[in-house]
């Protein structure tokens, strides 16, 4: 799975929990903070991508993420 | 065995509070954030009032209502709290003294964050079980005081409280399910007070961390117990509650992941199960320690009682320690536990404008940790407190001396 891929699935998930995104430029520089949304739909986000990756990341390894691409990088590295 | 739990429990969540929505403003925070954190008010210390104050002040109406013989049955007293005034002398030893508690007693604190009471509960619970002596009883007192850190998001939710239970073999507020408890325990730094001045953490690791021990946890509880399901086992839960909102956050996502329930299913499960344990955590804030049993008793207070039901009960402590556990409560519960007043006390509190909340943060920084000598001046703010401590009705602990380290605490309303 390619980085564009992983971060398709952080980005749909992303609007899923905060819909207003819906149509905003979103990009790998960016963070969820930057973006509006807040600490309980940052964690539904990186669970539910979790979940649609099929990958389980411990906590203390997500929380190195400043960016969603970071995040994407992160997840790609537990993604098989 | 002995059935074991809490034979009475009570709050003290200080004497003022500040609107949230109106600290929000003043702060200039983006108050679409304000259903997130689903607070209404927090409670604050007065400049006077400590860990060990707040402590006694839950403990003592519960103390008074003991006799004689069952006051010095007392064999155990713990303390939980992460707002220790002295490495080595426990704040426990205050707290004796100032509830005249038998000498005839083990004394401790305990720190683990915001698990430590709960980790005071259950050895105070495993020494109650395993005494041969039937007036044996252990007061466990969960008090911390905030260090708010204003302009935050986090200042908002950041209170002060204490909770005291009683435990002991006649439990008339919570009879604990013997052996049904389950664990979740690991290093993480999430969020620390790494001086007496300071909190420091990482809002979403502590997010993240707490949904894996509520999992994690529950997952252990399981292997315990037979045939236990999140959503059929219990008829309330009862979880550490840092903001209500973060209690939402976590249970909508441990039930998508484990039942896969749909959004209404879990919106309706949360109205039903949890929205009673939320009531008064809303209205004080984080107490930290006692923030699992603040939200214990908001469901006991709150929660439709008209027969026995189960409450599954979860405390985590970051970084971090977690428990899930089971109790049974019942109308005899709700009955006793109103009968102390926690939401009358609530709504008496002072409504404090952010001017003054401030003056109060900067009065009470101005005693610093490990000051030898320091006097309080009582009287500082007489709007708040005049008529509060001239209430004989309301005997009230306030810290009013330091001297060479000791700390000196005076009654005031009641016998001075």
């Amino acid at each position: 799975m390619t980085h564009d891929e992983i971060f398709a699935v952080i980005r749909r998930n992303l609007i899923e929990v905060v819909p207003e995104l819906a149509g905003s430029p979103i990009t790998p520089e960016q963070s969820m903070r930057d973006l509006g949304a807040n600490s309980i739909d940052r964690l539904d986000v990186v669970i539910a991508a979790q979940d649609d990756l099929g990958i389980k990341v411990p906590a203390s390894e997500l929380a190195k993420a400043d960016s969603l691409g970071a995040l994407s990088r992160i997840f790609s590295e537990y993604v098989s | 065995m002995k059935q074991v739990g809490i034979e009475a429990l009570n709050v003290y969540c200080g004497e003022t509070y500040v609107d949230v929505p109106t600290l929000f403003a003043a702060r200039g925070l983006d108050d679409g954030r304000i259903d997130n954190l689903m607070m209404a008010r927090k409670s604050v210390a007065l400049h006077c009032e400590d860990a060990v104050s707040f402590a006694v002040n839950a403990a003592k109406p519960i103390v008074d209502a003991l006799s004689e013989q069952e006051r010095a049955g007392i064999e155990l007293l713990v303390v939980g709290t992460e707002s220790g005034i002295d490495f080595g002398k426990s704040l426990a030893t205050y707290v004796h003294d100032h509830l005249g508690l038998p000498r005839t007693c083990r004394l401790f604190e305990t720190k683990q964050a915001c698990y430590s009471g709960t980790a005071a509960t259950q050895m105070a619970a495993a020494v109650v079980a395993a005494s041969p002596f039937p007036t044996t009883k252990a007061l466990v007192i969960s008090s911390d005081v905030a260090r708010p850190v204003p302009h935050t998001y986090v200042e908002p939710s950041q209170g002060a409280g204490a909770v005291a239970l009683l435990i002991g073999d006649r439990p008339t507020v919570a009879a604990f399910d013997w052996g049904a408890n389950g664990f979740h325990s690991y290093e993480v730094m999430d969020t620390c007070r790494p001086d007496p001045e300071a909190e420091a953490g990482d809002v979403d690791l502590s997010l993240l961390s707490y949904l894996d021990c509520l999992k994690g946890a529950f997952a252990d509880y399981a292997t315990k117990v037979d045939g236990a399901d999140l959503v059929e086992t219990f008829d309330l839960l009862a979880m550490h509650t840092p903001f209500p909102g973060m209690v939402k956050g976590a249970h909508r996502a441990v039930l998508r992941k484990l039942k896969r329930m749909s959004p209404p299913a879990i919106e309706e499960d949360f109205a039903r199960r949890l929205a009673p344990s939320i009531e008064y955590p809303r209205q004080v804030g984080n107490i930290y320690a006692g923030t699992v049993f603040l939200a214990l008793a908001s469901a006991i207070d709150n929660a439709v009682l008209d027969r026995e039901k189960r409450i599954g009960v979860f405390s985590y402590g970051s970084g971090c320690s977690s428990e899930f556990y089971s109790a049974v409560i019942g109308p005899r519960s709700q009955r006793t536990v109103r009968g102390m007043g926690i939401q009358e006390a609530l709504d008496a509190r002072y409504e404090l404008s952010v001017a003054e909340y401030d003056d109060l943060l900067r009065a009470t920084a101005e005693l610093k940790f490990g000051v030898p000598d320091f006097t309080f001046d009582l009287d500082r703010f007489p709007q708040i407190t005049g008529a509060r401590f001239a209430d004989a009705g309301r005997p009230r602990l306030v810290l009013e001396a330091v001297r060479n380290y000791h700390r000196e605490y005076v009654w005031l309303g009641g016998r001075r």
